[in-house]
């Protein structure tokens, strides 16, 4: 079995470092295993400690006589190598050192040796320096944030990977906001053992993730990074961003060609060759996630247009005709006839179709579903303002309800506060994506139209 | 370091790719001989100088004793403020568009090899495609395709297919030759069903 597994699914765990004194890193990540009902088995390790808050601890983690497939070390760096033995002699498998102190200060022979210790044993080793693992299915999770300053994504087919542990805690409080959710969180820190290409390795083949979302500063090993993301091309949808757009090339460059690659430019042309998708900023890799959460192959780059207001309609045609890739579908002859039908005077029937304030749950069925059978539309996009007289609860779920026995991309564009945030996840925890700006929905669409086309390439 | 140009020259035809026809000249006499009535180019090679036509060391267009005299005066003047050099002469090749294809050996991935629109501009405009060695023939397409001035290259016979073959050159010949960390065809001018590369810089 891959040793990784063992840091996702453990079926007992190890917390060295634990403590019953509330807010230390060891309480936290102890409240946490608690409070999210992981079923394997906890065992408990203070050196100063026979009993923590009514468990039994153990002085050293080699007096546990059990198999311990996870521990989570939160000690101080200049321990974490004995402990760390400890954990090789009681054949631990896995190992998160959530502690710093080592690279990031420039003490790399701890760090070093922490890695050494880890590859002597055969143990799996994320961080140190990090927040570690958390996953929405084995609740395992190593986070020491306590639950009260961050909300909790629900569970669901993204899985998300950052070298920083604040970028980290950052997206998963935002994900939370969002319906869609989240399959395993890794935030690894100083990479002495497992970098992010091991990571996307294993989550490439891991059933539970379905899109994988990656925050770094920098690739650690780039030639691994290049055989490792040949291996997967087009297998899943990889939405990564990258830090240091700005920095200034190190080199002096002798020629044109080394002038204009720089260390970021050379970063996003392996990425694109590879069929990631490139993130410019945090918000990105939330409208990105959730397109690719929920949706599928498009079977053209034709885009239909829904709305109950013709000037949010506008806007959004704008940003669709001035993405590269999509354009605006042309209705075909029989939906134009069959829309005129149902539709009342007022609405005029072209692409965008502006169904105009006072549209109830009826029209926007039939809009939707005429649309959705014309062969000349490949994805649709069905605003909804609730600020209008027709925009309330009913027409939300009867989306909801077209979303369902739709066969063709279909997202949903809302803007609007409180009121349009609870129907947003609503529509969005029934699995209907939910943008909030028509340059987020033509973002997200091009996204996906071409993360769809490279796959056909490969 | 800079490859001396016939060096740089040879190793591309090696992998297949000529170059316009070039000689380095000591004397006007010998630029006049390699010139036989048609119209050349010269310039000043040293690793000094990086943008060549900025600085004013290449002269274009030169037919006729009195021209390529003229020129290769001016030429040694600049050169020697440049401290070691040599002038080169060229055929003049017919006007296209001008585009660039480079290598670079990146710290992290490895061997690059890119694409973009060329000439003195590169840097103003920045519209080029890289990808990491080895490319096969589609991310060759790939790389022409997404650029922006890919609709120009379109327009020219078969300008898209000649840049898809030089590019799968230039990553083979990256490749082979590790000691390459850099390299400039710039420019590559294309034409109708053919290309002249009329400058190259390769720095080991």
């Amino acid at each position: 079995m891959n040793q990784i597994n063992y840091l996702f699914k453990p079926k007992s765990v190890a917390i060295i470092g634990a403590s019953r004194i509330p807010g230390k890193v060891g309480n936290i990540i102890l409240m946490n295993y608690l409070n999210e009902g992981y079923p394997g088995k906890i065992f408990l390790v203070n050196k100063n400690a026979d009993s923590i808050m009514g468990m039994r601890s153990y002085r050293r983690v080699t007096e546990i006589k059990e198999r311990i497939d996870s521990a989570v070390i939160a000690v101080p760096a200049e321990v974490v190598p004995a402990v760390m033995e400890d954990c090789g002699k009681a054949g631990v498998r896995s190992v998160v050192v959530v502690s710093g102190g080592f690279s990031e200060i420039g003490k790399t022979d701890l760090q070093d040796q922490i890695a050494g210790i880890a590859k002597k044993y055969g143990m799996a080793l994320i961080g140190p320096n990090c927040l570690g693992i958390m996953d929405s299915r084995s609740r395992i999770n190593t986070l020491f944030l306590p639950s009260y300053k961050l909300a909790k994504p629900r569970v669901g087919g993204v899985s998300f990977i950052a070298q920083s542990g604040a970028v980290g805690s950052v997206i998963l409080d935002m994900i939370a906001g969002e319906g869609f959710g989240l399959s395993k969180f890794v935030s690894y820190g100083n990479a002495a053992g497992l970098d992010e290409t091991d990571l996307i390795d294993y989550l490439m083949e891991d059933e539970e993730t379905k899109v994988i979302v990656i925050y770094v500063e920098g690739i650690k090993n780039g030639r691994k990074f290049i055989s490792m993301a040949n291996k997967f091309k087009g297998k899943k949808p990889v939405v990564i961003l990258k830090a240091g757009r700005t920095e200034a090339g190190s080199k002096a460059a002798h020629s044109h060609t080394a002038s204009l690659a720089g260390n970021y430019q050379t970063n996003e042309a392996v990425f694109r060759q590879f069929g990631f998708t490139i993130a410019n900023d945090l918000s990105d890799l939330l409208y990105f996630a959730k397109i690719f959460e929920s949706e599928g192959e498009p079977k053209g780059n034709r885009i239909g247009i829904i709305t109950n207001g013709g000037g949010v309609g506008v806007l959004t045609t704008d940003a669709i005709s001035s993405s590269k890739g999509i354009t605006l579908g042309e209705l075909s002859k029989k939906t134009a006839e069959d829309l005129r039908k149902v539709m009342p005077v007022l609405v005029n029937i072209r692409n965008p179709l502006d169904l105009a304030g006072d549209a109830d749950d009826k029209r926007y069925h039939d809009a939707i579903s005429m649309m959705m059978e014309d062969p000349q539309i490949d994805m649709l996009v069905v605003i909804i303002l609730f600020q209008t007289p027709g925009g309330d609860s009913r027409l939300a779920s009867e989306l909801v309800n077209m979303k369902i026995s739709s066969d063709k991309p279909m997202v949903a564009l809302s803007i609007g506060s409180a009121y349009t945030e609870m129907h947003k996840m609503m529509m969005e925890e029934s699995g209907l994506p939910v943008y909030d700006s028509p340059r987020s929905v033509a973002l997200s669409l091009e996204a996906l139209l071409s993360f769809y086309q490279f796959r056909k390439g490969c | 370091m800079l490859l001396e140009y016939f060096k740089a020259k040879k190793l591309l035809e090696a992998h297949g790719i000529k170059s316009i026809e070039s000689a380095y000249v000591f004397s006007a006499a010998e630029a006049l001989s390699f010139s036989k009535g048609r119209p050349i180019v010269m310039k000043v090679i040293s690793d000094k100088a990086l943008h060549k036509s900025k600085a004013g060391l290449v002269m274009l267009n030169l037919s006729g004793k009195d021209q390529i005299e003229e020129a290769f005066k001016t030429l040694s003047r600049k050169g020697k403020s440049l401290g070691s050099y040599r002038i080169i002469a060229q055929l003049m090749s017919p006007g296209g568009i001008e585009m660039i294809i480079g290598g670079n050996e990146d710290p992290q991935f490895g061997k690059m090899v890119l694409i973009g629109l060329g000439g003195i501009y590169v840097e103003i405009f920045r519209d080029f495609s890289m990808m990491s060695c080895p490319i096969a023939k589609k991310d060759a397409s790939v790389m022409v395709s997404s650029l922006k001035s890919s609709k120009i290259v379109a327009g020219s016979g078969q300008a898209e297919e000649l840049l898809e073959d030089l590019l799968m050159r230039i990553s083979r010949l990256l490749l082979a030759n590790p000691e390459i960390k850099e390299l400039d065809l710039n420019p590559v001018i294309i034409h109708k069903d053919s290309y002249d590369v009329v400058d190259i810089r390769m720095i080991t």
